[in-house]
């Protein structure tokens, strides 16, 4: 078994040996992976880790994979940590950076905890994989799954931007295009892969997958030199990605490669659908659902996020905030950071940024602290949001005369 | 008739049992109750909290409608409603 102690409950402490199971026996809580914490330690090292593959396998330690071969070669991880030194004058900041998971394989960060899930379905020999979707898991589970020669069932909103709907299917998966929300797709999955006995990546492989995640937080702690910046911005769908950055804190802070009070952690969603936001606001700290999500930020619209209370417990115990941009702020935010940094970010992305904006204006971040954004998609995937900003171009006749007259200025001789 | 699907990871509230079907009309209060009947203490247990609340981590739909968006545990129930149970930790 590796390094992997077991499943432990987050909610009742319970624990269980590491084969399939979705949610705590005992209270239905969420399971998370349990490591043994002083065997990682020896293996675990600086030194060790510069030598290993560009990729996030290279923190195998704490990544509960048994079987080598069960992996399948796509090789996410290891995304560039680009200092963001225009964005930060633009929005007076000292220190900035970008953590660019626009890159990754299927272009987001989910390429990240689909790996281990998909890992886990070739270990326990599963006869199809899939999940249920707003967009970018789709494409991440249909690529690993043609890898690994398995059949694969995508479940998503049919109002999904169209180049969302069409990736998993050119990589060979099912779409199952439902009429619905992201909620509505998650809960007929949920029956569909029950009863089939397929392992769905964020449904009954959850806590395996979950881990993927929290590379990003590994990675960025090593680009910095083996060091945590004061705040990391990240964006909120179902709370699970905050939530496994906060366990990668955790287990950095038990093998005794962090100080106590690292990081404050930040989560943005968009006020359109912003169910966790006003739980952080709430003083019980649960999520608000949200019946029908609007927002340009479809890759956040979850309503009923699975992780909302952990994400909020994640929040307040490292003592960041929730913040929710509204969707002119976050188209805003995207087109700043492809300004500023060349980067192009999906609306996820520009939520960020936004947040980061409205800290920075309220004080909420100070100017001095080192601020890292996760950048978990790529603006490639969502070219609908542009469509009032850019119009269609009107083309312009191949002649000198009709160029002049497009640019203005000095006519040619 | 009422059919009550339960996910496999709750169904061990009702003894493994993932669908029942029952002659039943009345709130979805009055539907657990008398599930809590037929499967005992057990079911009521795992279910509700010690405040008499539905668990957070149990989410119950109603002909596919989350029933926190009805009216919670006074749902209406007709009589040929399917009422899923499903974990709440699912998704994103």
């Amino acid at each position: 078994m590796g390094y992997v102690r077991g499943l432990r409950c987050r909610e009742c402490g319970a624990e269980y040996p590491p084969t399939q199971r979705t949610v705590c026996e005992a209270c239905f809580g969420p399971l998370e992976v349990a490591y043994e914490i002083e065997a990682v330690r020896e293996a675990f090292r600086r030194e060790a880790l510069a030598t290993r593959s560009a990729d996030l396998w290279r923190y195998r330690e704490l990544l509960p994979v048994f079987d080598e071969s069960s992996k399948v070669d796509l090789r996410p991880g290891f995304t560039p940590l680009r200092r963001a030194g225009n964005l930060a004058e633009a929005l007076g900041l000292r220190d900035v950076w970008v953590k660019d998971d626009t890159v990754n394989p299927t272009n987001s960060f989910k390429d990240r905890p689909v790996a281990v899930a998909i890992a886990k379905a070739r270990e326990w020999n599963l006869a199809a994989v899939g999940c249920a979707s707003t967009g970018n898991l789709a494409a991440a589970t249909a690529a690993a799954a043609a890898k690994a020669h398995l059949p694969c069932y995508v479940f998503a909103p049919a109002s999904l931007e169209p180049g969302k709907l069409l990736l998993p299917r050119i990589y060979g998966a099912t779409v199952v295009p439902i009429d619905g929300t992201y909620d509505d797709a998650n809960r007929v999955a949920l029956l569909a892969a029950d009863r089939r006995g397929w392992g769905f990546v964020n449904i009954n492989l959850r806590p395996y997958y979950a881990e993927g995640s929290k590379t990003l937080l590994f990675e960025t702690w090593e680009q910095l030199g083996f060091d945590l910046p004061d705040v990391i911005v990240a964006p909120l769908g179902s709370g699970l990605l905050l939530t496994s950055l906060e366990k990668g804190i955790r287990e950095l802070r038990e093998l005794g490669e962090l100080p106590e009070d690292a990081t404050r952690l930040v989560g943005t969603q968009a006020s359109g659908c912003a169910p966790i936001v006003r739980g952080f606001e709430a003083p019980d700290g649960r999520p608000r659902p949200v019946k029908r999500p609007e927002t340009i930020a479809e890759s956040l619209a979850i309503g009923d996020p699975g992780s909302g209370s952990e994400a909020i417990q994640a929040m307040r115990k490292t003592r960041g905030f929730a913040d929710d941009p509204s969707d002119a702020e976050i188209l805003e935010g995207q087109r700043l950071l492809a300004q500023t940094e060349g980067v192009f970010a999906e609306p996820a992305g520009g939520t960020t940024v936004a947040t980061l904006r409205r800290a920075r204006e309220d004080g909420r971040i100070d100017r001095d602290e080192r601020v890292v954004l996760l950048i978990t998609g790529n603006g490639l995937k969502a070219p609908g949001v542009w469509r009032e900003t850019f119009p269609p171009l009107t083309p312009v006749p191949p002649t000198p005369a009709a160029v002049d007259a497009f640019l203005g200025g000095t006519g040619h001789g | 008739m009422v059919k009550l699907v339960l996910a496999s990871p709750i169904a061990v509230a009702t003894q493994g049992e993932r669908e029942i079907d029952l002659e039943f009309e009345g709130t979805l209060a009055q539907l657990f109750d008398v599930v809590s009947g037929k499967y005992g203490r057990q079911f009521h247990q795992r279910i509700f909290d010690g405040d008499g609340r539905l668990k957070r981590f149990v989410n119950v739909y109603v002909n596919g409608e989350d029933a926190r968006y009805i009216k919670g545990l006074e749902t209406p129930i007709p009589r040929d409603a399917t009422v899923d149970l499903l974990p709440a930790i699912a998704g994103g």
